[in-house]
C-alpha cells in the first residue's frame, strides 16, 4: 500500500495525517509522537507496510487496549485514504471527526453532565440540622428517606466521610515509631567533629496504607442505596495509596481512574453516562470471575483490602459466587462484605448466593444508613 | 537516519532482517513485529515497554538483546517500596566513617576531608547509576516489573529516561556518556502513569501460535522428537483455553517438554500429564481444571 509513495515528503505528510487521524480515534499521537513516527518512517524505510504497521504501532499505543484497537485504526486509515485522495490533504479521515471518537475519555463524559444535581446541593445548602434531626438521619435506611432528607443526608454524609477519613490518614501518623538511624545526615554532621556521631539524625519509614479494592453491586435491588455508596467509597478511597474501585451489575466496569482524577460531583455525572447497567440484574459470580481473570494482580495478600458492597440476591450460579469469592479471599488480606439488608430486623442471609458467599468474608456487616457505614472505620 | 539516505527501506528491512535472524541464533524466536520495536529502539533510542502474561519471555528480551549487541546488560529488579537507595546509589557509610577516624591527625581542612570521602571511591554503584556511568558503549538497562514500583519511584524514572542524568547532592550532576537502551517490562498488577507509557516504545507480546511455540520448542530443545514436541504444545495451548488462574506460558511448555525428555517418556498419554502435572498449573484448582477436562480433549485440541 506504502509503496506507491515515491517521493519522501509526500511519505512524510501520509505519516503526519495518519498521526493526526490517529489522535481522532483515541490513540496518543501527540507531536513527540508524530516526530517519532517520522523518524521511525525514516530508520524503516516506507516500501514495507508490514514493518511500518509494527513501527507505528509501538510507537503510537501504549496499553494493550490501544494495541488491540491499533490495526483496525491503521486499516481504516488506508482503505478509506486511496493513494489520489492522500495528496490532497486526506479528506476521508476528516470527516471521522464527527464519528465516535472515544466515549471513555474523561472530557467527554464531563462535558454531557445532566445538571440533575446541582438542585440537590442547593436543597442541602439551605438544610440545617439539629442533633435530633441528624440523628434521625444517620439511623434512618437509606431506601425509606423522603427526598428533601436524602439531600440533607448527603451534606451531613460528605462532612462525616471526610471526617472519617481524615481520621484514618491521622491514626496512621501516630502509629510510625521514630524510624531508622539516618547514616546520610549522621556522617554529614559528624564530618566537623572528627566522625564521631554524636547526634544520630532518624529517617521515618513512609506510612503504608493499605490498598484498597472494592466492588459496588449496583444493580436494581440496590438503587436506593447506590448513590450513597458511591460518596462513601469516594471519600474512603482518597486516603489509600492505591484504591481500585469497580461497579457491578450483570458485568464488571473499572470507574478507578474516573474517581482519582475528578471532583466528587464531575465524578458523579460522568458515571452516570457509564454504560454499567444501572439497577439492572445481578451476576456476582460472573463479575468476580471477570475480576479474577483481568485484575487478580491488583490483589496483595499482605496489605489489600478487599470490599464488595451488594445484597447478595444473585441470578448467577452460586456455586460459581463461592469459587471466585475463596479465589479472591486467597490473595487479599480481609475481605469485606457490607450487606444494606442487613440493617433489616428479620434478615437473614439466606438468599442462595449469600450463604454460598459467607464461609469466606471475614467482616459480614451492614451499609443500610449513615452509622453503619462510619462503623466501617474500625475494619480499615 | 542520515547514513542511510540512500536507500532507507532496504536499511530498515535489513536492520529487522538481521533482529529476526539475530535473535533466534541466541536462541530466541521472535516475529517481525517485536524485531521491527527492538530496531527501533537502537536507532530512535527511546525506551520500550514490554507488557504481556507471565512466561512469554518478557524478560527475555533484553538479555538477547545485550548479547546480540555484544553489550552489558544492567538489570534492576522492581519491588514494592524500592527506593533511591537501592535503584540508583548509596553512599559506603562504614567507610567513610573509618576514612574519617584515619584522617582525624591529618592537617587536612573540614572541606578536603568532605571532598575526600564525598567521592566516587565511597559510592556504592546501583542499577541505574551503572548504566549512567559505563564508559565504553551503550548497555542494555532492563527495569523489570515496573508496575511493582511505586508511583513515586515512576516519577523518578520519568526524569533519568528523559535526560539520562543523575544529580548527586555531595557530587553534582553526571550525564550518561552512552544512552543505554532500556527495556521496561510490566505485568500490569496497575496501569502505569500516562507520561511515562508515552515516552516509551510499547509492545504486547501475546501467547504465541501453535508454529511459533514449535519453533520455540525445536530450538530449546533439539534432541525433542517432532511428534512429541507437536503433542505437548497441542496440548498446552489447548490448556490455554480453559480459563485457568494461571495460563501456562511458554515457560510453560518447555518445563513440561523437558519434564517428558527427562523422564525418559516417548509420548503424551495420560500417565505422562499426570506426572508432568505441577511444570503446567501452579494451583490445586487448576489441577483440578486440567484433570476434569479429559486428557482425550486436551490432546486432540
Amino acid at each position: 500500500m506504502l509503496g506507491s509513495v515515491e517521493q519522501s515528503s509526500g511519505a512524510a505528510r501520509t505519516i503526519v495525517e495518519f498521526c493526526r487521524f490517529a489522535r481522532e480515534r483515541g490513540l496518543s499521537a501527540g507531536v513527540q509522537e508524530t516526530l517519532d513516527a517520522l523518524n521511525a518512517a525514516a530508520a524503516l524505510g516506507v516500501r514495507n507496510s508490514d514493518e511500518m504497521k509494527y513501527g507505528l504501532r509501538s510507537i503510537l499505543c501504549s496499553s494493550k487496549d490501544s494495541w488491540d484497537r491499533f490495526e483496525e485504526c491503521f486499516e481504516t486509515f488506508w482503505r478509506e485514504s486511496a493513494p489520489k485522495a492522500r495528496s490532497s490533504r486526506a479528506k476521508a479521515p476528516r470527516k471521522d471527526l464527527t464519528s465516535p471518537v472515544d466515549e471513555r475519555t474523561p472530557t467527554s463524559l464531563m462535558s454531557t453532565g445532566s445538571g440533575d444535581d446541582v438542585s440537590s446541593e442547593k436543597d442541602g445548602a439551605q438544610a440545617i440540622t439539629g442533633a435530633s434531626a441528624r440523628d434521625r438521619l444517620t439511623q434512618a435506611d437509606l431506601s425509606t428517606l423522603s427526598h428533601s432528607d436524602l439531600a440533607t443526608l448527603e451534606q451531613i454524609s460528605l462532612r462525616l466521610f471526610n471526617q472519617m477519613s481524615r481520621r484514618l490518614a491521622r491514626r496512621r501518623r501516630i502509629a510510625t515509631s521514630r524510624g531508622q538511624v539516618d547514616l546520610r545526615r549522621t556522617i554529614h554532621r559528624a564530618i566537623s567533629r572528627g566522625g564521631d556521631p554524636m547526634n544520630l539524625r532518624y529517617r521515618e519509614r513512609k506510612p503504608r496504607p493499605h490498598r484498597l479494592v472494592t466492588l459496588l453491586d449496583i444493580s436494581g435491588s440496590m438503587s436506593p442505596y447506590s448513590l450513597f455508596l458511591v460518596q462513601f467509597l469516594y471519600a474512603l478511597q482518597k486516603h489509600f495509596r492505591r484504591a481500585d474501585t469497580f461497579l457491578f451489575s450483570t458485568g464488571l466496569v473499572e470507574i478507578t481512574s474516573l474517581f482519582r482524577a475528578q471532583r466528587l460531583q464531575d465524578a458523579l455525572r460522568a458515571l452516570s453516562q457509564q454504560p454499567a447497567g444501572w439497577s439492572g440484574g445481578t451476576n456476582i459470580g460472573g463479575s468476580l470471575r471477570e475480576f479474577n481473570h483481568i485484575h487478580r494482580r491488583k490483589l496483595r495478600s499482605s496489605d489489600t483490602l478487599f470490599v464488595i458492597l451488594s445484597d447478595g440476591w444473585d441470578t448467577g450460579d452460586p456455586g460459581v459466587l463461592a469459587e471466585e469469592l475463596y479465589a479472591v479471599k486467597r490473595r487479599v488480606r480481609q475481605l469485606i462484605w457490607l450487606n444494606p439488608l442487613l440493617g433489616l430486623k428479620d434478615y437473614e442471609p439466606i438468599a442462595s448466593g449469600m450463604s454460598a458467599a459467607l464461609p469466606h468474608v471475614d467482616v459480614f456487616a451492614p451499609a443500610h444508613n449513615l452509622d453503619s457505614l462510619l462503623a466501617l472505620e474500625k475494619h480499615l | 537516519m542520515g547514513e542511510s539516505q540512500a536507500s532507507p527501506s532496504d536499511a530498515g528491512n535489513q536492520g529487522v532482517d538481521a533482529i529476526v535472524s539475530g535473535f533466534e541464533r541466541l536462541g530466541y524466536i521472535t516475529d517481525r513485529s517485536l524485531a521491527t520495536a527492538v530496531y527501533l529502539v537502537t536507532k530512535l533510542h527511546k525506551p520500550i515497554l514490554v507488557e504481556g502474561h507471565a512466561g512469554l519471555g518478557k524478560t527475555e528480551v533484553a538479555k538477547v538483546l545485550a548479547s546480540f549487541l555484544g553489550t552489558r546488560l544492567i538489570r534492576l529488579q522492581c519491588y514494592e517500596g524500592l527506593d533511591i537507595n537501592s535503584a540508583v546509589y548509596e553512599w559506603n557509610y562504614q567507610k567513610q566513617l573509618l576514612a574519617i577516624k584515619i584522617e582525624e591527625g591529618s592537617d587536612k581542612t573540614v572541606e578536603e576531608k568532605e571532598r575526600h570521602i564525598f567521592s566516587r571511591e565511597f559510592l556504592l554503584e546501583r542499577p541505574l547509576l551503572q548504566s549512567i556511568l559505563v564508559e565504553d558503549t551503550s548497555p542494555v538497562l532492563l527495569i523489570d516489573e515496573i508496575d511493582r514500583a511505586d508511583e513515586a519511584f515512576e516519577a523518578f524514572l520519568l526524569e533519568l529516561l528523559s535526560d539520562y542524568q543523575i544529580t548527586i547532592p555531595e557530587m553534582g550532576t553526571i550525564h550518561a556518556k552512552h544512552l543505554p537502551y532500556v527495556v521496561l517490562t510490566s505485568n500490569r498488577s496497575r496501569d502505569l502513569g500516562d507520561a511515562l507509557k508515552r515516552r516509551c516504545l510499547y509492545q504486547w507480546i501475546d501467547y504465541p501460535s501453535l508454529e511459533k511455540e514449535m519453533r520455540i520448542v525445536r530450538t530449546r530443545l533439539p534432541h525433542i522428537e517432532e511428534e512429541l514436541a507437536r503433542q505437548v504444545v497441542g496440548y498446552v495451548q489447548a490448556v490455554r483455553q480453559l480459563n485457568l488462574s494461571k495460563p501456562p506460558g511458554v515457560a510453560e511448555t518447555l518445563d513440561c517438554a523437558e519434564a517428558l525428555l527427562t523422564l525418559g517418556m516417548p509420548e503424551l498419554d495420560e500417565e505422562a500429564i499426570e506426572q508432568t502435572l505441577g511444570c503446567i498449573s501452579k494451583s490445586v484448582e487448576d489441577g483440578a481444571k486440567i484433570r476434569t477436562a479429559g486428557v482425550e480433549r486436551l490432546l486432540a485440541g
